[in-house]
């Protein structure tokens, strides 16, 4: 079959599939792609094959979703008709599904370039089938280890998807594991590999997997080659970046630090694509998008109260969503579940410290192991007003409390409560 | 007050399912019951200290093993004189498979471990995760275990207990963890002691009496841990 003939069957067969679905209740909007994948195994590659621009690839256990964005805005910005799958959308099934929405009827995609937020494990089946241009690899860190067995797998993960660009990586300079393997790639292959990173100075805010973990502040391994676009300091939303050795300083938009590092990594990568753009317009550019606390997910239910939902999904997004709002002023409910997507070990609930909370109290936990939630917080002194296991009626409890009102919550903790919030409340 | 000394075996590279958490509950449940607690920890290269009440390990990942492999063999007669001294010990997945005869990796790289069991490893094909429930003279005790080695003990090693759910030791003869002396051994993490808070008192009382002192238990309030366990109780592997 020729490449055309796949890219207009697979499409068409794709559109069936979805229109004959939007006739029923509820979601399945993978399936279009799980269909055409299984059918035309050369579909997604040979549909991305049209981009003139090709595939970028984002990765890392942390931060993918917003930093595609950062880099989706920044090549729009400059007049790239750049095209990215949904958030969540990470498996082969997933960015074939998103392929298919996007493509014309005749199975074009009128598009310069892909940028595709890849999920660590998906990584190894996925590269093969769209062969990379460059890949962005973000952060190793513990994450679901009942699915992974240990970090180094996830590492392994990630190093394959590296290893698969045609032209290069960036990698973060400040990431033991990264930074190894971005020196074996530069080893042995022809391959660009450049860095991004943080200043020395900022390392207790941006803690490796090793660090996260350790005692002792041993020196954590990093990249010999100097990174090219550099975190140097911030205060308050004012953020100043070293690229290429020159200082640029701006207000960013973008809440909570480790999105300061995520912005770097961008900046880093679009450097690539569109080496003529002046970093100058780039930084100005950044500084344009915005980004809300969380995810920017913030309901209005129907007693007026406002709560706002953040993903924690293992030890460093947990830190990060502590790390970012204020806990004195807020009333917080912590939702822990331990299905397959959550991690059925909740051990890593331990890998994070609660010392940001301390001496402020916890109005909730829920989920299936509020109870273990719990009782982290009683060994690091925080104290916990109720534990109500159902999601929906915490989420009645917490509503009733005044002030801000914050919901950290795993994955399909976050689902259930999506589902009810689209129902019974008012997307802000 | 009486201080009693935690030592902590390779923090910085046998950490990866949270066993903090042990450590964390041992100093602060010292602290409820009325006595000082004190943690040291041992990193590679040094030696260790006097006067030490208590040892605490924890899992690892393989190549962090390697790492402490040739610095447990250097720690080993220290280790062997307080096991000796009644001194009581919790070691973790891969500390506990380090506290027996060796290692034998799925290459079959041979690891030798320090012969405080009786017990042998042998790398597995594939990993044993899920919920773990044991029965055991300490009662029910909870845990999560992430293991590919199969631990096999040898004919007069007690065990820790007896599965109820869950693979333990090897998957095969329902045994679970291994126990010598005031020495122990599990694959359980969850971490294992705030989970299981009897056991991790019966620790400190062990402890308390090595220095003459009476232990007389606090009242701690329990409710949140006996709520996880119930929860515990009803999973799945």
């Amino acid at each position: 079959m020729t490449a055309q003939l796949t890219n207009f069957a697979g499409t068409v067969i794709g559109k069936l599939v979805r229109l004959s679905l939007s006739f029923r209740r509820g979601g399945g909007h993978a399936l279009p792609g799980l269909v055409v994948d299984s059918l035309l195994p050369k579909y997604v590659f040979s549909m991305l094959s049209q981009l003139p621009e090709g595939v970028v690839v984002v990765t890392g256990t942390n931060g993918k979703t917003t930093t595609t964005k950062i880099i989706i805005h920044l090549l729009r910005a400059n007049g790239k008709k750049a095209l990215t799958n949904p958030t969540g959308s990470n498996m082969v099934r997933g960015v074939a599904s998103a392929l298919i929405g996007k493509a014309t009827f005749f199975g074009k995609l009128p598009y310069d370039i892909a940028v595709l937020e890849i999920d660590e494990a998906s990584a190894r089946l996925l590269v093969n089938k769209i062969k990379p241009r460059w890949v962005l690899a973000l952060n190793v860190s513990r994450d679901q280890l009942d699915r992974y067995g240990e970090v180094d797998t996830i590492a392994k993960h990630i190093g394959a998807t590296m290893r698969a660009a045609t032209e290069g990586v960036i990698a973060n300079a400040n990431d033991p594991h990264l930074a190894k393997i971005g020196a074996e790639i530069a080893a042995k292959t022809t391959a660009t590999v450049d860095y991004f990173g943080f200043d020395g100075s900022l390392r207790e805010h941006f803690p490796s997997d090793y660090e996260l973990a350790a005692v002792s502040k041993t020196k954590a391994e990093t990249a010999t080659k100097k990174p090219a676009v550099k975190l140097n300091k911030f205060s308050g939303q004012n953020v100043t970046y070293e690229i290429d050795g020159q200082n640029y300083s701006a207000e960013l938009n973008l809440s909570g630090q480790h999105n300061f590092l995520n912005g770097t990594a961008a900046l880093a990568l679009v450097r690539k694509l569109l080496p003529e753009v002046s970093d100058a317009d780039l930084m100005a550019e950044l500084a344009k998008v915005s980004l809300a606390f969380g995810r920017g997910e913030t309901y209005k239910l129907r007693n007026g109260a406002q709560v706002e939902l953040v993903l924690v999904k293992n030890p460093a997004s947990f830190r990060q969503a502590l790390a970012s709002y204020d806990a004195k002023n807020s009333q917080l409910m912590i939702a822990i579940n331990d299905n397959i997507a959550d991690s059925r070990d909740v051990s890593w609930l331990w890998d994070v410290s609660f010392s940001p909370l301390a001496g402020n109290l916890v109005a909730l936990t829920s989920g299936q192991r509020a109870a273990d939630m719990a009782l982290r917080l009683q060994y690091d002194d925080v104290q916990v007003l109720a534990i109500e296991p159902d999601p929906k009626t915490a989420l009645a409890q917490l509503s009733q409390r005044p002030g801000r009102k914050v919901i950290l919550a795993t994955y399909t903790a976050m689902l259930q409560l999506y589902r009810f919030l689209s129902k019974n409340a008012e997307k802000i | 007050m009486t201080t009693i000394n935690i030592l902590h075996l390779y923090p910085n590279e046998m950490n990866t399912y949270g066993d903090h958490g042990n450590g964390l509950a041992l100093k602060r449940r010292i602290e409820w019951h009325g006595f000082k607690a004190m943690v040291h920890y041992h990193h590679p290269g040094s030696s260790i200290p006097k006067n030490i009440d208590i040892v605490v390990g924890g899992g690892g990942q393989d190549s962090a093993q390697a790492d402490v492999q040739a610095d447990i063999l250097n720690i080993s007669d220290a280790l062997h004189k307080l096991a000796a001294d009644d001194v009581p010990m919790l070691m973790v997945c891969g500390t506990y498979q380090l506290f027996g005869h060796r290692y034998v990796t799925h290459t079959g790289d041979a690891v030798k471990g320090i012969s405080l069991f009786d017990a042998e490893t042998v790398g597995g094909p594939k990993r044993m995760i899920g919920n773990v429930m044991v029965e055991s003279e300490f009662g029910t005790l909870f845990g999560f275990e992430n293991h590919s080695g199969q631990t096999t003990l040898g004919k007069s090693q007690e065990a820790l207990g007896r599965v109820l759910r869950g693979n333990g030791n090897n998957g095969r003869d329902k045994t679970e963890g291994a126990r010598t002396k005031n020495v122990f051994g599990t694959y359980m993490h969850g971490p294992f002691l705030p989970n299981n808070p009897a056991f991790c008192d019966y620790l400190i009382k062990l402890a308390v009496q090595n220095r003459s002192d009476t232990f007389e238990p606090k009242q701690i309030d329990d409710h949140l841990a006996e709520l996880a366990r119930a929860g515990a109780r009803k999973r799945s592997y």
